[in-house]
């Protein structure tokens, strides 16, 4: 590939991913005022909270490790993005693979673990000492799980998987071969992004919102960046691993949209679990399913 | 405060038509992304559930509940306010990153409602904050509370809603009247001198008498003592 194509493609897989990851946040507001009989935000709403955000006259700041760790909580995501291949362009995902991806999401947990470790709020820490906990409970079960897609397909290298399973069409989707780790997957999936019957380092009510809580201005916004991101590459991973990636922009987003629904629709019916909950739950339910669907590629 | 001076005067940067652009944007995606952090102070935060949830859903207008004053942009005072809360009220206040807004819903933070005579409440909000924004009525319905809210917005749209600034500008007035209640000895965490002195909003209501008065029994400020253990001990000094 041509310098300039790659370095076009490495500009614009993270623009895209925010695009996505805004409208991403925007259905999950629209989802959860729908289920609460409420109108819900406009189109825009998560575009103007940025800049609002990032307009903020006063942004305090803790130090430089809070600046860094604010950074890096983006930043992990932003190296990520370049590692999911997307229609029409894989960036630098066949160099990467998908062990490199695993690690390169675990970057803003950790970064957002050295921001808040300089506000020197009791909030922030217990939010974030949850928040390990959890990343703790649910990469056991997604290691698992991813292990045997890669097992399954031969391959760690993400552009291959969706090969593989675009090679047959319906049949050989991830999905069809493996409904067990697919629905492992969908656990750890759900548990990674937070969202409430394992929403335990939030925890508005109880901690303050946990790691948000000394975040003011850009700062804050630069957490409602990251959580775009986020939305994006769990649910575009999922689609890699086990929905066949997408041949057109348009199969692409649909099954995006559609897999980033199942969790976010049950998460909110549900109040939320308690820290040692969470382990016991991940560590039994989806570990089992991963193994015996990882038996099952054996 | 109500002479003449204090009228906003609206300063936009002249020349580059793109700045303009610009800030008319910035103030449009401020007065539609709103965090407000509800205060409850008093009964009048019981209209607040309604005015959030099913019935009358505020997250249309974008205006969102958030839980800490660093991320807030509105701070809603929900009632009469006891001589003991506005002292968390100020703190509060003091922590939001400006620009920020005051809502007083209720009638009690008017003109102290019906604990007029109660030696316990203070009576006018304004008097120890700038307000933006009074919702009477004992208690507003959930109507009027977004009735107001959406009038706030038109205000932070069209670049009115400054008030934040007030507070520095006549630091000293405000001051004066929470040292009445509150006793000489009375300094909140935030060092609001030194940061009138950043947004460079010094005028001459910023220093007085009052002012003098804290700086001579001010404490500097000290981070705080960051330590494991149960060693819970009050430090003696
Ligand atoms: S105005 Fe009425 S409802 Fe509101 S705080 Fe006062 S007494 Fe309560």
């Amino acid at each position: 590939m041509a310098p300039m194509e790659l370095i076009i493609e490495l500009l614009l897989m993270p623009l895209v991913a925010f695009v996505v990851g805004m409208m991403m946040v925007l259905m999950m507001r629209r989802i959860a005022a729908k289920l609460q009989r409420r109108i819900g935000p406009p189109f825009f709403q998560p575009l103007y909270d940025i800049v609002k955000l990032h307009s903020k006259q006063t942004q305090i700041s803790h130090g430089l490790i809070h600046d860094i760790g604010i950074v890096m909580a983006m930043g992990g995501y932003i190296a990520a993005e370049t590692l999911l291949p997307v229609p029409g362009m894989t960036g630098i995902a066949e160099k990467g693979g998908i062990i490199t991806l695993l690690y390169l999401m675990m970057i803003p947990s950790l970064g957002l673990a050295l921001g808040v470790g300089q506000c020197a709020n009791p909030n922030g820490s217990i939010g974030i000492a949850r928040a390990l906990t959890a990343m703790l409970a649910y990469d056991i079960p997604l290691v698992i799980v991813i292990f045997g897609v890669a097992y399954a397909a031969g391959t760690t290298n993400l552009v291959d998987i969706i090969a593989v399973q675009q090679a047959g069409g319906f049949e050989t989707w991830g999905a069809v071969q493996m409904p067990v780790l697919a629905i492992a997957g969908l656990i750890a999936m759900h548990a990674s992004l937070g969202k409430q019957p394992f929403e335990i380092y939030i925890a508005p009510a109880e901690i303050a919102t946990g790691p948000m809580v000394e975040m003011s201005g850009k700062y804050l916004g630069g957490l409602f960046v990251m959580q775009c991101f986020q939305l994006y590459t769990t649910s575009v991973l999922y689609v890699s691993l086990f929905l066949g990636g997408g041949t057109t922009w348009f199969d692409f987003l649909l099954k995006s949209f559609l897999v980033l629904a199942i969790p976010v629709s049950i998460a909110y019916l549900f109040p939320r679990y308690r820290t040692e909950d969470l382990l016991r739950l991940m560590w039994k339910w989806p570990v089992m399913l991963g193994l015996i669907g990882v038996a099952f590629v054996l | 405060m109500s002479s003449i001076k204090q009228i906003p005067v609206i300063t936009e940067r002249k020349g580059n038509p793109l700045a303009r652009v610009f800030d008319e944007f910035v103030r449009f995606c401020r007065s539609r992304s709103l965090f407000i952090l509800h205060y409850c102070t008093g009964c009048g935060a019981i209209e607040l559930p309604p005015a959030m949830t099913s019935r009358f859903d505020m997250e249309r207008l974008g205006i969102q509940p958030m839980v800490s004053p660093r991320q807030a942009d509105i701070l809603l005072i929900t009632g009469y306010v006891s001589i003991k809360t506005l002292k968390r009220v100020i703190l509060t206040y003091e922590q939001m990153g400006s620009p920020k807004y005051v809502i007083g819903i209720c009638s009690c933070t008017v003109n102290g409602g019906m604990y007029w005579q109660s030696y316990a409440t203070a009576k006018k909000l304004d008097e120890y904050m700038p307000v933006d924004l009074y919702i009477a009525g004992c208690m507003p319905r959930p109507e009027a509370v977004l009735a107001g809210l959406q009038k706030l917005m038109d205000r932070i749209h069209s670049g009115e809603a400054n008030s934040w600034e007030d507070y520095f500008r006549n630091y000293d007035y405000y001051l004066g009247n929470q040292q009445k209640l509150f006793g000489e000895n009375w300094q909140t965490p935030t060092d609001i001198i030194t940061e009138a002195k950043h947004y460079d909003l010094i005028d001459e209501g910023t220093f007085g008498k009052h002012t003098q008065l804290l700086e001579q029994h001010q404490k500097p400020l000290e981070a705080l003592d960051m330590r494991l253990g149960h060693d819970l001990k009050e430090p003696t000094e």
